[in-house]
């Protein structure tokens, strides 16, 4: 027998899964590199690997000292793999932050109707659903402004902060996610104080290839049918790509045929939640070059959607209306929104020695309408028409970063990240002001690997920016007291025309350390989020909230300390992990009810508060025997205020306790099914009792999903097609979820919906 | 096995630990209540109210801590945009459109800390204002921010 050892001719690191393949015998390395090979005769070996130069290499029978196999990284592919020469796997327990990828294979087993549902299965990430098709995310329990969703480089940017708004981002089509838990304004922007979610571009395609997807799927329960289908194409250093994506769903169900809200009873028309079907086209196309030392891709896409809103009752108000709702569960009548997001990204990475530049590009513009039918509120008389809301948001965005591997194990990062959005209102309803948004920001950031197993992480970045308010008046009048009992109407002015700038540090220190097959790691950092145009000058109704918003130009930047670790073990057939964090605001942001009216609407203020929370998530997993695969999960934040005016309490849409177990079995081959995989899943919430006015407390639940994953040859046995068949909530569970924006009229989540789906290759 | 039994101890430890908190205590979750349904409680659903006479608004709101402000808002339904929260169906007009519809907008406070207070609002129906299905709205307040809610369909008539 002979023994070796494979490892990158670069950094020395071993490599692991290398085939060596010989005429006779061949062999796979392991985690530290090494392989066995059983071998009579001396033979020559082809030594292979993803990302590396193929290598041949004559093994004499009598050695018997190891063999030694360095690989060069292929310079011409130039993806990631190559220039760390490490791989994907490796370089995450290198990195001190605690963050999970995602690929394509766990985006295909648990699609649900939104990525961000789709995402919320990673324990620590979780959802805030607008119906059946819309989500937006939430890390470790913040949401909103506070998680930056990253694509291609660049920042997406809509009206984020508003409670019925969903993401805009085609689920069909991405690779590769990585989700970052904890602050990470270090390298993504002030935004990012809670967390990022990175949509990754796409692998670049390989030389000579020509390959695409149709992915059909159908649902039952809310009449769902979508199609995506994608090509893409690389002759030798021009490729292409492009994919078109069209949805189209009815109102969706939920188990019970009556609402009880308050006082209220609404009765649904066969389980429908009235007025909730919705559509949704996207497309994009993109064009790429790889070069010798270089590579971009331009990437334009659109997504276009239309939803529809309760009709009983949007946001808290109650409604009445003429129209025949239950004529059609596939119509989308009044109130509803409608959102266009074109997006053009430019990403140019280019190699110099022990440099690599990198410069990204981006021009977003969100059109996104709400409309409703118009009713007189208050002074306010019946509006001319439903175009309640119209915000038009362009964003330009320019982020360079330079990455220089210097001598003694130094990797230097040096970036710049700037944006400028520009934000405009139209409609009768005034919520947030026209605005002018630049920010820039500026870091440094060292990677130090002590040892091979050590590594230390540090950085520092400033953030500026400037933020232009524009002036709002009522396009109505206000009878206002002249003090004698006489009154006059005057048209009140709803923002005045300001401009404030902010500036703050953020920094981190983390460390990993790898020990065998355990992952140790550690970070403390200080993260900040620049003020948003609503949290400092809304001064307006919001109807379907039945509250008066009022933002205050004395609030601070958002400043929050973490500390994490996170610990993870893989061994042979189990692994766990477990990752606590603690967390201080010193002025944690929200929308906090008054006790104050303002022509009979409560008032809700902007407010701020110190904040302290803590939490983490546990997972574990065991391959009970070869075909029986277990995996557990749990995560938990509390949160306190600990001063302000809802001191004790926690802070708004904190998730409960929440619990998944889910069981894979393999079933093996059969006739024309190939690997079919049943995998069973319990997720269980505990109740959610600590709550801010005025959130209502919801109970816990347990819900079950099945599903059936498999491949089927039709076309090409090199190319099997991908089946899913998937039954969620089978038992029909009526639950609610705490951080569901029905939750707060008392709408259960979906019923019974059983979706099939299948992706053909080509 | 070994580590199945690991697997198992792992799962137990977690669920052990997750019912060990629970400290709620001294928190304020209760919203205040408002009602109408004692007999001196002023509108009832359906009621008619004459153009030009004077009425006694009265609510009585309750709370377990400390009650803050609360408000009446009276406005047309000539749209039947909606409906009330009181029990039974009141039988509504034609749809119309408003010329000069009754709008009632005020906001009040509650002095002393009560956790318990009746509403009395004295209000003039003006003479001038259109006639037909209106809606009459209380909402009260606590210290802590809670608020509770109900409304009324009424008529105006001549």
């Amino acid at each position: 027998m002979v023994r070796g050892v494979v490892v990158d001719s670069l950094t020395l690191n071993p490599l692991s899964g290398v085939t060596i393949l010989g005429e006779k015998g061949y062999a796979i390395s392991d985690r530290n590199g090494q392989f066995n090979l059983q071998i009579k005769k001396t033979q020559v070996f082809q030594v292979s690997h993803i990302g590396y130069a193929r290598f041949k290499v004559r093994v004499p029978h009598t050695q018997s000292t190891t063999l030694f196999i360095k690989l060069k990284p292929s310079s011409t592919e130039l993806d990631e793999v190559s220039v760390h020469g490490k791989t994907k796997e490796r370089t995450v327990r290198e990195t001190a932050t605690v963050s999970v990828s995602i690929d394509e294979e766990f985006l295909h087993a648990n699609r649900e109707n939104s990525l961000i549902q789709t995402l919320s299965k990673i324990p620590g990430v979780g959802s805030m659903t607008i119906g059946s098709g819309q989500s937006k995310p939430t890390i470790r329990g913040l949401g909103f402004n506070r998680v930056s969703v990253i694509q291609n480089g660049i920042k997406h940017e809509a009206q984020q902060w508003g409670s019925d708004h969903g993401l805009e981002i085609d689920q069909y089509g991405l690779e590769d996610i990585r989700i970052i838990k904890g602050p990470a304004s270090l390298m993504y922007g002030s935004d990012a104080i809670a967390g990022v979610v990175d949509i990754l571009p796409q692998k670049v395609p390989g030389k000579n290839s020509f390959g695409g997807d149709v992915n059909l799927l159908g649902e039952t329960n809310n009449d769902l049918w979508a199609v995506s289908a994608g090509l893409q194409s690389r002759k030798d250093k021009w490729y292409y790509r492009t994919r078109l994506t069209y949805r189209d769903y009815a109102d969706f169900r939920v188990p019970t045929d009556k609402i009880n809200y308050e006082n209220y009873i609404f009765d649904l028309h066969e389980n429908h939640l009235r007025n909730t079907a919705g559509r949704e086209a996207n497309f994009s196309v993109s064009i790429g070059r790889v070069g010798e030392n270089f590579k971009f891709e331009t990437v334009v896409s659109n997504v276009n959607a239309k939803n529809g809103f309760f009709a009983n009752a949007h946001g808290l108000e109650v409604r009445s209306s003429n129209i025949d709702y239950d004529n059609s569960n596939r119509d989308v009548d009044l109130p509803y929104h409608k959102v266009n997001h074109f997006k053009v990204t430019h990403n140019a990475t280019m190699y110099l020695g022990n440099h690599k530049l990198q410069l990204d590009l981006g021009y977003q513009n969100n059109h996104r309408e709400e409309h409703s039918e118009p009713v007189p509120h208050g002074y306010m008389p019946k509006p001319p028409n439903s175009r309640e809301r119209i915000f038009t948001k362009n964003t330009y965005t320019v982020n360079a970063k330079s990455l220089f591997k210097k001598n003694g194990g130094h990797t230097i990062s040096v970036g710049l990240n700037s944006e400028f959005q520009n934000n405009n209102i139209g409609g009768w309803g005034y919520l947030i002001p026209a605005y002018d948004r630049f920010t820039i920001g500026g870091y440094f950031f060292d990677h130090f690997e002590l040892n091979k197993n050590l590594h230390l992480q540090g950085g520092l970045r400033y953030d500026f920016g400037m933020l232009k308010i524009n002036e709002h008046y009522d396009w109505f009048q206000t009878p206002r007291d002249n003090g004698d009992g006489s009154t006059f109407d005057i048209f009140l002015q709803r923002a005045t025309n300001s401009t404030l700038d902010f500036g703050s540090y953020s920094g981190s220190l983390g460390l990993s350390y790898i020990s065998g097959n355990t992952t140790y790691k550690f970070n403390v950092g200080k993260s900040f989020r620049m003020l948003l145009a609503h949290e400092l000058a809304s001064d307006g109704v919001n109807y379907h909230m039945y509250r008066y918003e009022r933002g205050s130009l004395t609030l601070n930047p958002e400043s929050s300390y973490q500390m994490d670790v996170d610990v993870s073990h893989s061994g042979n057939g189990y692994s766990f992990g477990v990752s606590p964090f603690i967390n201080f605001f010193d002025n944690y942001i929200y929308l906090n009810p008054t006790s104050d009216y303002v022509e009979t609407l409560q008032v809700y203020e902007y407010t701020q508060a110190k904040v302290f929370r803590t939490g983490g998530e546990v997972n574990a997993g065991v391959d009970v025997t070869a075909n029986l695969h277990i995996y557990a999960s749990a995560e938990y934040v509390f949160s306190r205020q600990n001063s302000g005016p809802k001191e004790g309490f926690t802070i708004p849409f904190s998730p409960p306790l929440i619990g998944m177990l889910s069981a894979q079995y393999l079933l093996g081959d059969f006739g024309m099914f190939k690997e079919l995989n049943l995998k069973a899943d319990l997720r269980a919430a505990a109740a959610q009792n600590e709550i801010v006015p005025p959130e209502n407390m919801t109970d816990g639940y347990q819900v079950v999903n099945l599903a059936l994953l498999g491949t089927l040859n039709l076309f090409d046995e090199q190319l099997p097609a991908l089946l899913k068949v998937k039954l969620n909530n089978i038992f029909n569970t009526e639950y609610y979820d705490h951080t569901s924006f029905y939750r707060l009229i008392d709408v259960p989540e979906a019923g019974r919906n059983l979706s099939v789906s299948l992706t053909i290759n080509f | 096995m070994k580590k199945i039994k690991k697997f198992l101890c792992f799962i137990m430890l977690l669920f052990i630990n997750s019912c060990s908190t629970d400290d709620s205590a001294s928190k304020d979750v209760e919203k205040p209540t408002i009602s109408i349904a004692y007999s001196g409680g002023f509108p009832k659903g359906c009621d008619q109210l004459k153009r030009g006479e004077t009425y006694v608004f009265r609510a009585m709101v309750t709370d377990n801590e400390a009650l803050a402000s609360y408000s009446l808002n009276l406005h047309h339904n000539f749209d039947h945009h909606t409906h009330d929260d009181q029990v039974g169906d009141c039988d509504l007009n034609e749809s119309k459109s408003a010329v000069n519809p009754w709008i009632f907008m005020q906001n009040f406070s509650i002095e002393e800390s009560s956790l318990e207070h009746e509403i009395e609002i004295e209000l003039a129906i003006p003479d001038d204002i259109d006639t037909g299905d209106y809606h009459c709205a209380y909402s009260v307040t606590d210290a802590s921010g809670w608020q509770g809610r109900t409304s009324i369909d009424i008529k105006i008539v001549q």
